[in-house]
């Protein structure tokens, strides 16, 4: 039988922590900035200016496609060289974190993209008409008229997708970046505890995610009785 | 104040419209009918643009609307439509409803829009309401919203997509009744209607239309006693004699 042994977890908490913060980090940004990049997305998919539309199906269908994990590494294999190149940034300069920020932000967007579409025909069209017949503009009538019925409808799936992305930012360890599941890993690593470390963070997982995923349940009923 | 010009428009070989020809001058209040997919739902949408048309050319208060170059919005904001489904905002309440498009249409400050909501509710008989959402409202009461929420535009005509259509029947007359003092006071007015009572009582014109063409164009005493087409007829028989 194997012999637990819990007493590195304690000593831990302290470097868990930050690597928590990194995790969080990551998935707030990616949130944010897969949203915006996400609406803009779905409103040129929706456009009726042919390369636009064109542009953000294949935009979609390319990060639908491969796997997040390889997105990722060609961000962090490719893309500091090419910053460094542009911006002239001195050599080695650790741009890890913002690589991967910046690999989940574009990966999910073509999800929140595809969310947000959705979000929008789900609005009847005779509101697009209403508002236009008033006299507001296209862009006028998308932002005070159909996107914020767009997104109340979809604020539990797009949480859901949060949650979903907080998960995956597990998968930075491809870049020895050392978010919560890194920073455990190294941890069990070094102290010959990885069973240990690897149990508790995923209880922590579990936990936060869980939790997150019932509120956004809670939030759904009381939206569907409103 | 509205001269149509030959308007066709099709859906690949499904002709919608064929030579729409007629003209709305002031204070006047055409009720146009006909049977349903007869085209008269899409011939007033052309007249501000929601529908695009392939010819012919539509003038409104000397504006062309087929024109490329004209300012679409700036004319829609000229001219007051109300839908059949109401299609109030439901995400705003039922004062925001009115103010929103004079302020951001308008740029008319947040006081004025809403004093001029609060009036216009009050002639709809609303004002207790101006705080609900549209949800909370009954069929009737969100379309006496939406017309007063065209007319807090200043519009200088006022086009009616079937406002009664989707009411129950004893909403009806609510709305007509609004819509008939509008009449009376010398509103411009465009209704697509089967109210047959409604257009006896304010229209000008009738005009009647079936497969996309204008069949009759005329006075309401002439199109009651004596339509000419008879396809008109038979319409009238069908719907008058219940």
């Amino acid at each position: 039988m194997y012999d637990f042994d819990w007493s590195s977890v304690p000593n831990a908490l302290p470097f868990l922590w930050d690597g928590m913060k990194i995790s969080l980090e990551i998935t707030v940004s990616a949130v944010l900035f897969g949203i915006v990049w996400g609406t803009l997305l779905a409103l040129m998919r929706l456009s009726s200016v042919r390369f636009l539309s064109w542009f953000a199906a294949g935009y979609v269908n390319l990060f639908r496609a491969v796997p997040l994990v390889m997105v990722l590494l060609w961000f962090f294999l490719i893309v500091p060289h090419l910053l460094e190149s542009i911006f002239g940034f001195p050599r080695g300069t650790d741009m890890r974190l913002s690589s991967a920020i910046a690999g989940f932000a574009l990966f999910e967007a073509a999800y929140y993209s595809e969310i947000i579409r959705a979000g929008i025909q789900s609005v009847p069209k005779g509101q697009m008409a209403a508002a236009s017949a008033l006299g507001m503009t296209y862009g006028q009538a998308m932002r005070l008229v159909v996107l914020p019925q767009a997104f109340r409808n979809m604020v539990p799936l797009l949480l859901t997708q949060g949650i979903i992305l907080f998960q995956d930012t597990s998968l930075v360890y491809v870049s020895a970046l050392a978010d919560f599941f890194g920073a455990a890993y190294k941890v069990g690593d070094r102290d010959g505890r990885l069973v240990e470390l690897l149990l508790f963070a995923g209880a922590v997982y579990f936990v936060i995610c869980f939790t997150a995923s019932r509120i956004v349940r809670h939030y759904q009923s009381k939206l569907r009785t409103a | 104040m509205i001269t149509m010009n030959k308007v066709s428009k099709h859906y690949g070989a499904f002709q919608v419209l064929s030579d729409c020809t007629t003209q709305v001058h002031k204070g006047e209040v055409i009720v146009v009918c006909g049977p349903s997919g007869s085209g008269k739902s899409t011939l007033i949408k052309c007249v501000n643009g929601l529908e695009p048309f392939q010819s012919g050319e539509i003038i409104v208060n000397g504006v062309s609307v087929g024109d490329p170059k004209t300012d679409l919005s700036k004319l829609r904001s000229t001219v007051g439509m109300v839908f059949q489904n109401f299609e109030l905002f439901p995400h705003m309440s039922i004062i925001d409803n009115l103010a929103i498009a004079q302020i951001k249409v308008l740029h008319r400050g947040q006081e004025q829009a809403h004093e001029k909501g609060f009036k216009l509710l009050d002639r709809v008989g609303l004002r207790a309401q101006a705080q609900k959402y549209p949800g909370q409202l009954s069929g009737g009461q969100q379309q006496r919203v939406a017309i007063a929420r065209a007319l807090a535009m200043d519009p200088i005509c006022m086009l009616f997509d079937e406002p009664t259509s989707a009411l129950d029947p004893e909403m009806v007359n609510e709305v007509l009744d609004v819509m008939t003092e509008l009449a009376q006071e010398g509103m411009t007015m465009m209704c697509v209607t089967h109210e047959m009572g409604f257009a006896k009582r304010v229209a000008s014109r009738v005009i009647f239309m079936d497969q996309g063409r204008i069949v009759e164009d005329d006075s309401k005493e002439a199109f009651f006693e004596r339509a000419r087409s008879e396809r008109a007829q038979q319409f009238l028989a069908k719907i008058l004699h219940h």
